[in-house]
């Protein structure tokens, strides 16, 4: 019976053919350092999943953001977890990317025929850091608000568009409701679909270029 | 590469591949194994660290030493090598170059060698990056002071008052006492640099906090403005210079209304018409806000030195400059703008406010007494400051 409703599905969704195309297929010997790629997927994932879960208490506005996450911290049940992996999952996640992005240099994964996915990572890399500078600000909290204060200031340096950069990033020209709320949408809207699309893409070339081998001594 | 490398790369690929394993279950079970890892040391972390706890935003408190995220650290202290009108270098044209140099990688270093001991230049130039940024992220976290206590925190009476004297003691020679400005006399390398006031709305109503702050903070080094924090090789705290801009905001921003204990704690009392004014009671704070930044210490000011009762009356290369009872005192002919042998008028730039006048010419006509003396036998204890 099982079996029936098996092949019924696969004839219409192709799931023999997603597996053999995707689990099924032989792929180089390769050490522990391969795996930093999808240990940042992971993370990545979990940092999706944790974040989902903080919004449904959290608010975006000065007055109520330091309570909500007291509120979470101390209230909602599990939520001091759901918040610590939160946190603490940004800076391993931080961590991860930068060594699979080192593993790939030393490795040489780079170069021929792997560039296009190199460059996706290497925005993967800059919306991972965006991500990080975005999510700081929203506890609302000291530590918060003077870095992302400092930081912003320091657009200013820019040469011709500083100003514009600062004024946007803060929406005006102090820290306010308006800059919390854009960074707030930036942390959970944008900086998240760009995320996704880019990892889709750098995940398509990775199975279909297939992953790469350790070089050897003579390569 | 051209098409017989890429060729070879490729015979080279599907061998590895005939030789490897399969996708899943192989590899798959080691990426479990370290996500595995990952999600508990993340609970682990959560459980056992935590996260810390801060307290809430307060635009106001700008003695606050920002710290950005552990990650970014590197940044900010490769910042600290682009002082001044350099900072663009930082800010812009070095990450610019990071980011483009990673981008293009594939595309300029296009040899077919990828075994490390083959590619020399490349793994030289990523591994000194990578040192670079972990040296400096450790030394940003090694300079970085610690967070002063946030119970300190004065009120705002208190920073007002602090920040008053702060700002007579390290800020009137250039910006005059109550931050009128004009052209500065007799600091060595600025004489006759015009400053434009400090205390009309023209400046208080464009300038925030933050950038009085970081104006005191690292100074406008092009313009003549020294930095005065510490982390910019300054004398003052960050908590000073937040007192600072605090006193500055509520003196001079017509806008803000300084609290009244502010503003009688910070007023020279005023005198009956039969009080002998005392050094401790009336003098003093006058010093302190229209004479000690020029006469202290590594100042060009004939030696007079003003911070205690003694220097006023006995030091300097024309000593004494006050005599008791007597009103041709180089101190009141000064005062009273006259140019004599032990110098020119004073304070330089401007005469003082009628009341202070009297308040000194009284005073050296009582006797110049550093206490108050109606109440000679009980010598009345001077708060500290
Ligand atoms: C050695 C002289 C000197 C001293 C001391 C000094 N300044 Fe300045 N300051 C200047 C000069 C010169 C400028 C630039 C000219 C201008 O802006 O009018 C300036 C500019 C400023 C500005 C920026 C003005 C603007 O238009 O943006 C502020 C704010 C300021 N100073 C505050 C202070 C404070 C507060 C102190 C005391 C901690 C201080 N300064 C001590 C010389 C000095
Ligand atoms: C959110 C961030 C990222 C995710 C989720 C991710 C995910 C992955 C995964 C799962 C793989 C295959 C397994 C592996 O090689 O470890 C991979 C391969 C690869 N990644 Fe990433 N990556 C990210 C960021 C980056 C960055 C920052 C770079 C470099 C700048 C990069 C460059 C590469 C390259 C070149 C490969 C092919 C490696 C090979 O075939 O040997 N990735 N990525």
């Amino acid at each position: 019976m099982a079996a029936k409703w098996i092949s019924w599905l696969d004839e219409r969704l192709g799931l023999t053919t997603i597996y053999r195309t995707i689990l099924d297929r032989k792929v180089p010997k390769v050490n522990w350092f391969f795996t930093l790629g999808s240990a940042t997927l992971f993370l990545g994932v979990l940092q999706g999943l944790t974040g989902i879960f903080l919004t449904v208490y959290y608010v975006p506005h000065p007055e109520q953001a330091y309570d909500s996450i007291n509120y979470i911290m101390t209230e909602v049940s599990f939520g001091w977890l759901i918040r610590g992996i939160h946190h603490w999952g940004a800076s391993l996640l931080v961590i991860t990317v930068f060594l699979h992005m080192l593993r790939t240099f030393f490795y040489g994964a780079y170069k021929y025929p792997r560039e296009i996915t190199w460059v996706t990572g290497v925005f993967l890399l800059l919306l991972t850091l965006g991500m990080g500078f975005t999510g700081y600000l929203l506890p609302w909290n000291q530590r918060a608000f003077w870095a992302t204060t400092v930081a912003t200031s320091i657009t200013e340096t820019v040469p011709f568009i500083g100003p514009f950069i600062n004024t946007a990033l803060r929406g005006g020209t102090e820290l306010s409701t308006l800059t919390l709320v854009r960074f707030f949408s930036a942390h959970i809207w944008i900086l998240p679909a760009l995320v996704v699309a880019i990892v889709g893409i750098h995940l398509y070339l990775v199975v279909r270029i297939g992953i790469s081998h350790v070089p050897a001594k003579d390569e | 590469m051209d098409q017989a490398e890429k060729k070879r790369y490729e015979e080279r690929y599907q061998a590895e591949k005939q030789r490897g394993e399969k996708f899943f279950p192989d590899i798959i079970y080691k990426d479990l194994v370290v996500s595995f890892a990952l999600f508990l040391v993340l609970i682990l972390l959560a459980t056992f660290v935590g996260v810390s706890s801060e307290p809430p935003a307060d635009p106001s408190d700008t003695s606050y030493i920002p710290r950005p995220e552990w990650y970014f650290l590197f940044l900010f202290e490769l910042l600290k090598y682009f002082p001044g009108q350099l900072e663009w270098v930082g800010t812009t044209v070095v990450p610019v170059i990071a980011i483009l140099a990673l981008l293009l990688l594939p595309f300029y270093d296009r040899g077919p060698l990828r075994h490390w001991r083959k590619r020399p230049i490349a793994i030289s130039v990523m591994s000194l990056a990578v040192a670079g940024i972990v040296a400096l992220t450790i030394m940003a976290s090694i300079t970085t002071p610690p967070q002063e206590e946030f119970s300190v925190v004065a009120s705002v009476t208190d920073e007002i008052v602090i920040g008053q004297d702060l700002y007579g003691l390290h800020c009137v020679e250039c910006h005059g006492s109550e931050g009128e400005g004009g052209e500065i006399v007799s600091v060595e390398g600025l004489e006759g640099v015009v400053v434009d006031p400090l205390n009309a709305p023209d400046f208080m109503y464009t300038r925030t906090d933050d950038t009085i702050f970081n104006v005191i903070d690292y100074g406008q080094q092009d313009l003549g403005m020294q930095p005065f924090g510490k982390a910019y090789g300054g004398e003052l705290q960050r908590s000073d210079i937040g007192a600072i801009v605090t006193f500055m905001r509520y003196t001079w921003d017509d806008r803000v209304e300084i609290p009244q204990e502010a503003a009688a704690a910070g007023a020279v009392p005023t005198l009956g018409p039969d009080d002998i004014p005392s050094y401790s009671l009336h003098v003093e704070p006058i010093i302190r806000r229209t004479c000690v930044s020029c006469h202290r210490p590594n100042r060009e000011n004939n030696e007079y030195l003003m911070q205690t009762y003694d220097e006023v009356m006995n030091s300097g290369i024309n000593a004494p400059n006050v005599i008791p009872g007597d009103l041709n005192s180089n101190v009141i002919r000064m005062i009273l703008r006259e140019e004599i042998e032990a110098g020119g008028p004073m304070p330089p730039t401007r005469a003082l406010k009628a009341e202070w006048v009297e308040i000194w010419i009284r005073w050296v006509e009582g006797g110049a007494p550093e206490f108050p003396l109606e109440s000679t036998d009980t010598p009345e204890p001077t708060p500290a400051p």
